[in-house]
């Protein structure tokens, strides 16, 4: 078992950042158990190196075909493309170009006047006729309001008519009952005193 | 005048605007490590060049679809991975994969010199040939084409932790298989 601080293999394989592969070096200096393990490491390693690379036994390559090739409009726009100069300069050409244009066809902004009488007569005028159109839009809802008041006033005025009316003539009717009732009453008296014996 | 080094980001801009020999020149920077790259998984040499020629041929298709030219070489062998497998599978009825022991790099006869005698290619190869095909192709990416881990997680799609892992593990074997040799001094 490694008493090393880091992986060796780690170190073997260069992988290391180059504070720990030194932390790493001064502590194979000074340990032997992990100096003989890096050796064993480093021997393995290079006994594999003695598979060597071979030669291309064909070299590889393709041959030119018009066919194949991008006509030149598509190679120019592919070139674009593939630059970022290039399309950085085209956006800036074209948003130049935006520019210029819109300056040309956007319409006329009104001046505005400096005049301060002229400024003074027309915040005037704008404050006077904001003023009235506030008059009026108050007077138009009192009126509205009063209306509706007068109209509920009415309806309920024509309420309490009719309530009333009602009762003068149950009032009538009763008069009429009781009338007739005293009428009765008196025929009845009258009949009691013929029958009365003398 | 300035010289400049043309960097592979131009080769590969060129190339995109349908510049073929930008590309061939692409090519001949990357074909001996891709090519060694399939030999080693493959194990055939006429197979290596086959499949080299349909990565490249895939590469030049999909060029556009490259986001960081920087990125090129694992994109490249990403390309090549899956034209491995999809080989390998192709070659197998479904469901079978290549074993433990099944490493067909056994078939290339390993070619020595003066510095690396032949008995040693035979040997790491036969110690390669006991790994499963995933602990091979991380020793492959790492120890013959020198991909950061990174990188390697990007080819095989799958985590840096079990590239990792994947890695030790083939090394710690490699590592039993070739102490007789290395205790030999044949090194």
């Amino acid at each position: 078992m490694s008493c090393s601080p880091f992986d060796l293999r780690d170190y073997l394989f260069g992988e290391l950042a180059e504070p720990d592969r030194r932390q790493l070096e001064a502590h194979v200096h000074s340990c032997a158990h992990c100096n003989e393990d890096l050796e064993r490491l480093r021997l393995t390693h290079s006994t594999l190196l003695a598979l060597r690379d071979e030669e291309v036994p064909q070299r590889i390559g393709f041959v030119s075909d018009k066919v194949f090739e991008p006509s030149p409009v598509r190679r120019a726009w592919q070139s674009l493309w593939g630059s970022s100069p290039k399309l950085g300069f085209a956006s800036a050409a074209m948003l130049s170009a935006a520019l210029v244009i819109f300056a040309f066809l956007r319409p006329a902004a009104p001046t505005p006047t400096t005049d301060p009488a002229k400024i003074e007569q027309q915040v005037s005028e704008r404050v006077t006729a904001a003023v009235a159109k506030a008059v009026n839009e108050s007077e138009a809802r009192q009126a509205s309001k009063a209306a509706a008041l007068l109209a509920a006033a009415e309806q309920r005025f024509e309420q309490e008519r009719e309530g009333d009316r009602a009762n003068m003539e149950n009032l009538a009717q009763s008069i009429v009952v009781l009338q007739k009732q005293v009428n009765v009453s008196k025929s009845l008296l009258a009949r009691a005193s013929l029958e009365e014996p003398r | 005048m300035i010289f400049r080094a043309v960097e592979d980001a131009d080769l590969i801009r060129k190339a995109r605007q349908g510049e073929v020999e930008a590309y061939n020149l692409l090519i001949s920077r990357w074909e001996k490590r891709v090519y060694n790259y399939l030999l080693r998984i493959v194990g055939e040499r006429e197979d290596a060049l086959d499949l080299s020629q349909d990565v490249f041929l895939k590469a030049y298709q999909n060029l556009r679809k490259l986001d960081d030219p920087a990125r090129f070489a694992p994109w490249l062998f990403r390309i090549a991975h899956n034209e491995a497998f999809s080989a390998f599978r192709k070659r197998r009825p479904e469901g079978e994969t290549l074993g433990e022991g099944e490493f067909p790099g056994l078939d290339v006869p390993a070619s020595g010199s003066a510095a690396f005698p032949i008995e040693l290619s035979i040997a790491v190869t036969t110690a390669l040939g006991r790994l499963n095909p995933e602990q091979r192709e991380a020793v492959i990416l790492k120890i013959y084409q020198g991909f950061k881990f990174e990188e390697m997680a990007e080819i095989l799609e799958c985590p840096v932790s079990t590239v990792k892992s994947r890695l030790y593990t083939a090394l710690e074997v490699l590592k039993a298989q070739l102490a007789p040799l290395n205790s030999r001094g044949v090194t």
